[in-house]
């Protein structure tokens, strides 16, 4: 059992982790507080991580339990506080277009295409699709069976081809 | 096999994404052949993951926050730990940030190897640096294939010095004029948005090995040294003993990269 985290992959996994933690609360702020979050959660876990296997999912497997606390937590205080509290799937789904990318409004779209999906359906997605893990992976990272992320993936995948079709039903031409 | 089953839903992802052993691709692959809607679902999936990482993949190249890269090395746990000699390492490297001017002038000189070297760093690092949309070519995104690019088009290998450890990430790079042959540049941005590049570039040295040198031309630092008649510059407006401290790192990971078996 390790009794450190190997230092240069935790960096290296960082802006993954990071990206990760911004699909799951559609918030610049509250993605970085996420990955702090995660950080000292690892720290405090390390010697739960067997020494050899993939950091990377290790590390989004407690992103994902640190998101759903905190996110029941919140859910809990919503309730408590006000009534109006709708705290639906893509609430708060408020991530700026970089300069960068702006010079494609299609990116922009896909993005806020993105955050329109429930945040079960875009947590698989992104595994699947932008980090390419394995289906059992991502059946592992969230705690579900492997037959719920592809009844996900697949309607995630629906989702955003109809949204697209509706957006831009002039594109093409090449 | 002519055993014309239906293709599972699940299986024309798996096999979108690659994952279908071999011989449930083929299989699936087969179906395609026999329905050429499969094939048109399969490339819409394909077509969606490239522009997913289109959309996503930029994010990976933003600096990454001080706080993050301390959290990372478990720092809030140093206290109460005994076995974190890496601490003390990144503690060093932060160090340099504090040095600021001191004794500028005297530690390096400028002696009468390439001083178009360094004044060549110095003005392509003041032309992209600046540059906002534009600074780079390749996006650190897409780092190996910068890498790959860059490699190709110099002619020799290329390696990008990650520099994370000292709060600055890849931007990305491009290939910029020099004297007889192109050279390469990484630029890398810390969280204040403040850029330094590092300039490699083979062009018919004298062929001896220098030390750290030190150029200061049009409000630019530079760091310059030639290794294995390959010469390096690391540029950007920050203080001389930050700049020394990164220069440091690059040269070390150059070095071991250079040791390590081929």
């Amino acid at each position: 059992m390790p009794e450190t985290l190997p230092h240069p992959d935790l960096v290296a996994a960082l802006p993954r982790l990071r990206r990760y933690a911004r699909v799951l609360t559609g918030d610049v702020h509250r993605a970085d507080d996420l990955v702090q979050d995660t950080l000292a959660r690892a720290w405090e876990k390390r010697r739960l991580w067997q020494a050899g296997s993939d950091l990377r999912a290790w590390l989004f497997t407690i992103m994902h339990n640190v998101h759903v606390n905190q996110y029941a937590v919140r859910r809990r205080e919503f309730a408590q506080a006000s009534l109006d509290a709708d705290d639906g799937p893509a609430a708060g789904w408020e991530i700026p277009v970089r300069a960068t990318q702006s010079d494609r409004v299609e990116l922009a779209e896909v993005l806020a295409q993105v955050g329109r999906l429930p945040v079960e359906q875009r947590e698989v997605l992104i595994l699947a699709a932008v980090e390419e893990l394995r289906y059992e992976e991502i059946s592992e990272v969230l705690g579900v069976p492997i037959g719920t992320v592809m009844s996900r993936l697949s309607r995630a995948r629906e989702k955003l081809r109809r949204m697209n079709a509706e957006t831009a039903p002039l594109k093409v031409v090449r | 096999m002519s055993a014309n089953l239906p293709v599972h839903e699940d299986e024309l992802h798996a096999y979108a994404d690659g994952q279908l052993a071999p011989a449930s691709a083929e299989e699936v692959g087969a179906a395609i052949v026999r329905e050429p809607a499969l094939g048109a679902r399969v490339a819409e999936i394909r077509r969606q993951n490239a522009l997913l990482r289109d959309v996503f993949d930029p994010w990976l190249a933003e600096p990454m926050p001080r706080k993050l890269l301390g959290a990372a090395t478990g720092r809030a746990l140093r206290a109460s730990s005994r076995w974190q000699p890496w601490a003390a390492l990144a503690a060093s490297l932060v160090l340099g940030l504090g040095i600021g001017w001191f004794g500028r002038g005297e530690m390096l000189q400028l002696g009468g190897t390439p001083v178009s070297f360094s004044r060549q760093a110095a003005l392509t690092h003041a032309l992209y640096a600046s540059d906002a949309n534009r600074p780079v070519e390749v996006w650190a995104a897409e780092e190996q294939r910068l890498v790959n690019w860059l490699s190709k088009r110099l002619a020799f290998p290329l390696h990008a010095p990650d520099l994370n450890s000292v709060g600055f990430s890849l931007v990305g790079g491009r290939l910029v004029a020099g004297n007889e042959k192109p050279g390469a540049m990484f630029m890398y941005e810390n969280t204040d948005r403040q850029r330094i590049s590092l300039l490699v570039r083979k062009d018919g040295w004298p062929s001896h090995e220098t030390a750290f040198r030190y150029a200061f031309e049009d409000g630019v630092g530079v760091f310059y040294w030639i290794d294995e008649d390959c010469g390096y510059a690391l540029s950007g407006r920050i203080d001389r003993g930050q700049l020394l401290s990164i220069a440091r790192v690059v040269y070390g990971q150059l070095a071991a990269l250079e040791a390590a078996p081929k």
